[in-house]
């Protein structure tokens, strides 16, 4: 029997005389686009045959006509090829799928081809379908099962997990679920987290609940959808670098310590065998920036294109670490910055998740009177961050906080009578009152100052270390869905942003996720992106002298 | 008229809390041209000022720029009145080292503390961040100090706090040695489960203690 050397992908197949070089592809699942199935007018399935033998195939006239100089470099139609001698056959390693450019509805995003990682080829002859992984046969499953084909990108927050099951052969997100990280019942912020899973058992417990939100997860979607979990064979874990690390089940305690180091790098695959999903399923983890810009950025750099744009644009993910990627003329860097769990509602009096009873919106109109919105339109009964930073902007905008942070006494103060009814005193403090039973004390106030204190340092050490004034950022985009509850007003008003950059904010969403699911569906942008980061470069904030004064000059209002 | 001695500190504290650096300046110098105690008008006149406003600060009425807006016009009183000070009235100052725990490298904090111990007349000895349990020892003994006061931000890192207090412990220099810690992590109930002699919730807590501790 012929033996064809498929050397792209470094597979060698036995085959009866006569076949094509197309079905003998196929049969060993290997994939050589042919959009015309094999009839031989699309002339997409060229192959090159590497010093063929005279005799060992032979040609025939298809519709398509190669052009005569490709013919001399040893090109031929594999769908109407046949093999009767041993062959080097150099096809592609992917094929390059013409499908549907797929436009991303939800955070921003870009056009790119369906070209995942994971294919799944039927090879009739034998009646079953095979799974490739990388151009590899994994696995194979009985008939024919290519239209069952599933991926998932999940957000992995430090508060939220947002997980989208994707079609691998359209690109359509099908579904999506959202769920509370249940690793935050454990520890709510980043550094707990880290400190508890640093000792064995409380990496187990932490690894543990996540690993079963992950399955419930996945179960509940495929209730939802009637779709077998089988048929799902990538997951991309998308997050900071810590849940990374979490969701890995491995110890991140050296990320809790200077210098801040991460165990894992990102950028390749690892089992999924804890994730009831197909057999031969894997996990990708995108390649992190540094220990605190993780794969949850790098996902925002590849959803907003930010290498590829044109002047200069900032990109931050609000929370409590600001992560930011500067991003000029194709020249990026990036840096982190601790900003504290304020913007979680942690530390804050009457502060709480964006759940239910959160006062998430906080305006001040022109008569002084305030407009506010409470999630679910029940009775406020605390405040979440967006809420937080509303408040906190407003007050700052018509006067009730000064410029150092300190509650401006009624009697002192030239903001509108409405609001001075809503100074009040408690425990022998100022307090003010932003709904009946919700308020702000002097000491929330400067939990924010810290908080966007830090952010602000940290844009403004970054736009230090590319030489960008304020002036000259040409756009501004806050990714995170925190960050999309914001309003620009907001964030300028208190200077957590530079005046300059009024009118240039835009919310792009969850990048995490959208980027993720740009990683799920082709696979030529990790290996670009692996690339990438190592351009990125690093500012690290706490090494350099000038961040103290630049963070205390921030800290005002 | 010449303003008095007395007239002038109190001016000169006023200065401070208003966080006048042109005032300091101008009443730092009328105390050296009219010979009155330049020790004196550091004691009785910026360190009560930067005293106050430490109180302004934990009251929140303060926050940090504010004290190091104070604490500047402080240092620029004292590079004006130091060459003056005489010399058998300067006495010893007591030493305090001050540092970020192992591990650890947010230090706003720690020279928050720093400020508030300088501007009190106290020596302070920066060992800086990310520090060791055995250079926080080491630095106290070669320097005879006789506090180290130790921050620690992450949860992650105040654990080394306790190795310090035990190799206190282990060289024998319980109670020669007095350890205050603080930082945002840090509880009074940590401090008593690690042993540490106190705790302090705020850059001006610590002069306080500081003060209580040396009988100062």
């Amino acid at each position: 029997m012929p033996e064809l050397f498929f050397q792209e992908q470094d597979q060698r197949v036995s085959v009866e005389a006569g076949v094509t070089i197309l079905q003998a592809a196929r049969d060993a699942g290997i994939i050589i686009e042919s959009p015309c199935d094999g009839v031989g007018t699309c002339g997409k399935c060229q192959v090159q045959l590497k010093d063929a033998a005279p005799g060992s195939w032979k040609c025939e006239e298809a519709h398509y006509q190669l052009p005569a100089e490709l013919q001399e470099q040893g090109y031929v139609l594999a769908c109407h090829t046949k093999v009767y001698g041993d062959l080097i056959v150099v096809a592609p390693n992917t094929a390059k799928q013409n499908k549907t450019l797929k436009i991303l509805s939800e955070g921003e995003s870009f056009q790119y081809e369906i070209k995942p990682w994971f294919q799944k080829v039927y090879a009739a002859p034998k009646g079953k379908t095979f799974v490739l992984a990388g151009g590899k046969k994994v696995g194979e499953e009985e008939g024919d099962t290519t239209k069952q084909f599933y991926g998932l990108a999940i957000d992995i927050g430090t508060t939220t997990l947002v997980t989208a099951l994707i079609d691998m052969n359209t690109g359509e997100e099908i579904d999506s679920l959202s769920a509370l990280n249940p690793q935050s019942l454990h520890a709510q912020d980043v550094i707990t987290r880290i400190h508890m899973a640093s000792k064995p058992e409380g990496l187990v417990l932490l690894y543990g609940a996540i690993r079963d939100e992950f399955n419930h997860t996945i179960q509940e979607l495929c209730k939802r959808n009637s779709i077998e979990s089988r048929y799902i064979y990538e997951v991309i874990y998308s997050g900071n670098t810590t849940m990374i690390h979490l969701a890995c089940n491995v110890n991140p305690e050296p990320l809790g310590q200077f210098p801040y180091t991460a165990v894992i790098r990102g950028g390749n695959t690892v089992p999924a065998d804890d994730l009831e999903i197909s057999p031969y399923g894997d996990i990708y983890l995108p390649p992190i920036i540094s220990a605190y810009v993780g794969p949850d950025i790098t996902s925002g750099v590849l959803a907003a294109q930010l290498e590829k744009k044109k002047g200069t644009t900032l990109f931050i993910d609000i929370g409590t670490n600001g992560e930011m990627i500067l991003a000029q003329d194709g020249k990026l860097a990036g840096t982190s910055t601790a900003a504290g769990p304020a913007f979680e509602g942690m530390n804050i009096t009457c502060g709480m998740r964006a759940g239910n009873g959160a006062l998430e919106l906080y305006q001040i109109q022109p008569d002084g009177t305030p407009k506010t919105h409470v999630i679910g339109d029940v009775k406020a009964s605390g405040i979440c961050g967006s809420g937080l930073l509303d408040i906190i902007g407003e007050l700052v905008r018509v006067g009730v906080i000064g410029k150092s942070g300190r509650l401006v006494k009624p009697d002192k103060g030239k903001y509108p009578d409405v609001l001075k009814a809503q100074m009040k005193e408690k425990d022998g403090k100022p307090v003010f009152y932003v709904a009946e039973e919700v308020y702000i004390t002097q000491s929330d106030i400067r939990q924010v100052q810290l908080a966007k204190g830090a952010i602000r340092a940290g844009v403004e050490m970054l736009m230090s270390a590319l030489g960008v004034e304020a002036e000259h950022v040409d756009c501004v985009e806050i990714a995170g869905s925190f960050g999309y509850h914001l309003r620009e007003s907001s964030l300028i008003d208190q200077g957590m942003l530079p005046e300059a950059f009024r009118g240039k904010v835009k919310f792009v969403g969850n990048t995490s996720k959208s980027g993720a699911k740009a990683f799920l569906l082709n696979q030529e942008v990790r290996t670009y992106m692996e690339n990438l980061v190592d351009e990125i470069k690093d500012v690290e904030l706490s090494q350099d002298p000038k961040f103290q004064d630049v963070f205390v000059k921030a800290l005002t209002f | 008229m010449a303003k008095s001695a007395a007239e002038l500190n109190e001016a000169l504290a006023e200065a401070v809390v208003d966080m006048d650096e042109g005032a300091v300046a101008e009443l730092a110098n009328e105390v050296v041209d009219q010979g009155y105690d330049a020790l004196g008008a550091i004691d009785q006149g910026l360190a009560k000022g930067m005293d106050k406003a430490g109180k302004l600060f934990e009251e929140e009425e303060y926050f940090v720029p504010e004290l190091l807006m104070c604490s500047d016009a402080v240092n620029t009183g004292i590079d004006i009145l130091k060459p003056h000070i005489k010399m058998e009235s300067a006495g010893e100052k007591h030493k305090i080292v001050v540092g970020v725990i192992e591990g650890d490298t947010h230090d706003i904090g720690k020279n928050l503390v720093k400020v508030m111990l300088s501007s009190a007349n106290f020596d302070v000895v920066d060992a800086g961040r990310d520090v060791p349990p055995a250079k926080f020892v080491d630095l106290a003994v070669q320097e005879g100090a006789q506090i180290i006061m130790i921050a620690a931000l992450m949860t992650t890192t105040m654990d080394k706090i306790g190795d310090t207090i035990n190799l206190i412990k282990e060289r024998g220099l319980e109670g020669k040695i007095k350890v205050v810690i603080g930082g945002a992590p840090i509880s009074p109930a940590f401090a008593k489960k690690v042993g540490a002699d106190a705790y302090s919730i705020n850059a001006n807590a610590a002069v306080r203690i500081a003060r209580d501790m040396l009988g100062c």
